[in-house]
């Protein structure tokens, strides 16, 4: 099963991921209908965590504790992309999928597929249409520093382990594009300036 | 092998699906009070508030037939003969089984069920109840009503009556609404808040003493402080019991074991089973959704594989129905409190040997899913607790896993 993995060190938070998200679940699909529009559904979100930044969005559990919390069964999982889905058709906005929730990526707010005129729950929903017709999730074509990647589980994770072990083992660490290693040895510093200073 | 539920509720819906999703096919019969294909006691409220009637079914108003069920419903089981592996319903029908999963939930406790003969007075329990009242407000073109009981149930019922724009009274003989579900200090300001934001009238410390009727209409009600005001509506929300009698004789639960089994051909799961709490282990219903699922799971997977054991309830519950204040609450308030409130948004913890006993989160549910898994992980916080409840940006599982520390 693919997934969108985070390397969050190489996050710039310039926050394309949040713009292409949006404009792939307006009704206008197009920035300028987005902006401004209170209704705009962003189901990722660069959070700044002191120096680092990571773009947070479902995980697609499995098992998913939101699902098996949804007592309105609007929450399902697509078999065949792995994807966690919610159908506001059915949301009622009660909270119980936020509350169980360990990554905070669960929200509420009245977004242009709410149907009765008030608040439903929102989240990413792995563009499943996109990557069902073998195309990327929305956000990770639109990021340019390699932080977000989709790809099949067990490879990834695989990779990062042999890696791991490697920098443990042999002290080899993961070469980081010297640009993006630049960029946080300037955010680590703007960070520490701006925790002395202010 | 026959499979009978009693009950055709959540649980009684899961456990069917999970069998045929497993490849199940012997029989299934569904026995139940009601006539209606399985629907989300959680979600009737909201059909009430003016949404469509089909979201209630939630696996589908076509349940019965997807699932190659037989369903016999609108009459309720009175008995189950456990050595002859039969089910007695009230109308005398019997049903014999191989495997029985009962199911069957709890009722609206009446402290004076007589009141429910005059017309305007209604539980708010069963989708029976749901369509009544909608019928009664339409017909009488009601614009006022009296929820008696502040529990979840009543204020689920204010607020969707609220909703619905009548002009609401809830009754509540406690100090605070959802006095189940909050303490006394988080209760109290969800109450005040909840006022504040609706304008539903609210009476404490207060109960309805009586009923005033003209000709079997319900005029008005008496309250015990022996003021009185003028209503067509009652809703009576002060308590339910289960619906155990059947098995036990009694209206206690169902006491059953880690297999979900009451009887070795019994399950027993949902709002009428007693289970052990997950973190503090001692026994009770814990009737939430979620761990009505996992208790029909468990009970399917013993049924088709002879293996899997339940690990026990968690009593965590939110509310947030019609407006965007949400009341989360678990575990147990006793213990050293942590608090931290601003604005809108009162949260606190209580710890015990430096874990979570218990919490409420009153206000928002941004940081509610993280307590929780420190809740059920039951992780040492008495450090870090205080910086976790007063982030201002909910960032603390992320600062925990990139290993910055604390704000």
């Amino acid at each position: 099963m693919k997934k969108v993995f985070v390397d969050y060190k190489k996050c710039l938070a310039c926050k394309a991921c949040e713009t292409a998200c949006a404009v792939e679940h307006h009704p206008s699909r197009n920035l300028f209908g987005a902006l401004g529009d209170t209704k705009t559904q962003i189901n990722v979100r660069v959070l700044g965590v002191e120096h680092e930044a990571f773009p947070l969005s479902c995980r697609h559990c499995d098992p998913a504790d939101c699902l098996s919390a949804c007592p309105s069964g609007a929450i399902s999982r697509d078999l065949v992309s792995g994807a966690v889905l919610l159908n506001p058709d059915l949301c009622k906005a009660c909270a119980m999928c936020a509350m169980v929730c360990p990554f905070d990526a669960i929200a509420f707010k009245q977004t242009h597929r709410a149907r009765y005129g008030r608040d439903v729950a929102y989240k990413c929903d792995l563009c499943n249409d996109r990557i069902k017709a073998g195309g990327e999730p929305a956000c990770v074509e639109a990021c340019h520093s390699g932080a977000l990647v989709y790809g099949e589980f067990d490879r990834i994770r695989h990779g990062r382990a042999v890696s791991g072990l490697k920098n443990y083992l042999l002290g080899q660490n993961d070469a980081m594009p010297p640009l993006v290693e630049l960029f946080r040895e300037l955010r680590r510093k703007e960070c520490e300036r701006r925790r002395g200073g202010a | 092998m026959k499979v009978v539920t009693v009950g055709t509720g959540m649980a009684s819906a899961e456990f069917v699906q999970r069998l045929r999703l497993e490849g199940f096919d012997g029989p299934i019969t569904m026995v139940g009070d009601e006539d209606f294909p399985p629907y989300s006691p959680c979600v009737i409220p909201f059909y009430l508030a003016g949404e469509p009637l089909e979201t209630v079914y939630w696996k589908g108003s076509d349940f019965y037939s997807r699932y190659g069920v037989s369903a016999r419903l609108g009459d309720p089981v009175a008995e189950v003969d456990n050595e002859r592996r039969q089910v007695i319903t009230a109308g005398g029908r019997r049903e014999s089984y191989d495997r029985l999963f009962y199911a069957t939930g709890a009722r609206s406790w009446y402290a004076n069920p007589e009141w429910l003969e005059t017309r305007g007075v209604f539980g708010f329990k069963t989708l029976t109840d749901m369509v009544a009242i909608d019928r009664y407000i339409t017909e009488n073109k009601v614009t006022r009503a009296v929820i008696f009981g502040g529990g979840f149930i009543g204020v689920d019922a204010a607020l969707a009556l609220w909703h619905r724009g009548l002009e609401i009274t809830v009754v509540h003989r406690n100090t605070r609404l959802l006095s189940q579900m909050t303490d006394e200090d988080g209760g109290r300001f969800a109450t005040e808040k909840l006022k504040e934001k609706t304008g539903i009238g609210i009476r404490l410390k207060t109960t309805v003493a009586g009923i005033i009727s003209h000709h079997g209409q319900l005029t008005g009600v008496q309250f015990s402080d022996a003021s009185s005001m003028e209503t067509e509506l009652l809703i009576v929300s002060v308590g339910v019991s289960p619906n155990s009698e059947p098995i036990t004789g009694q209206d206690k639960g169902v006491a059953v074991s880690a297999q979900m089994l009451a009887d070795p051909s019994i399950y027993c799961a949902g709002d009428v089973a007693i289970t052990p709490h997950a973190v503090s282990g001692n026994d009770g219903i814990y009737a939430t959704y979620p761990n009505a699922m996992l208790q029909a799971r468990t009970a399917a997977r013993h049924l088709l594989h002879g293996d899997g054991s339940y690990p026990g309830s968690i009593n965590t519950n939110v509310l947030k129905k019609h407006i965007d204040f949400p009341i989360v609450s678990a575990g147990s308030f006793s213990g050293e409190a942590i608090t931290w409130q601003q604005g809108d948004i009162w949260r606190r913890v209580y710890l015990k040997e430096g874990r979570i006993n218990g919490y409420l989160i009153i206000g928002d549910t941004r940081m509610s899913g993280y307590v929780y898994q420190l809740y059920r992980s039951q992780k040492q916080v008495d450090k870090s607790i205080k910086a976790i409840l007063s982030s201002p940006r909910h960032d603390s599982y992320y600062r925990e896993m990139l290993g910055v520390g604390a704000a």
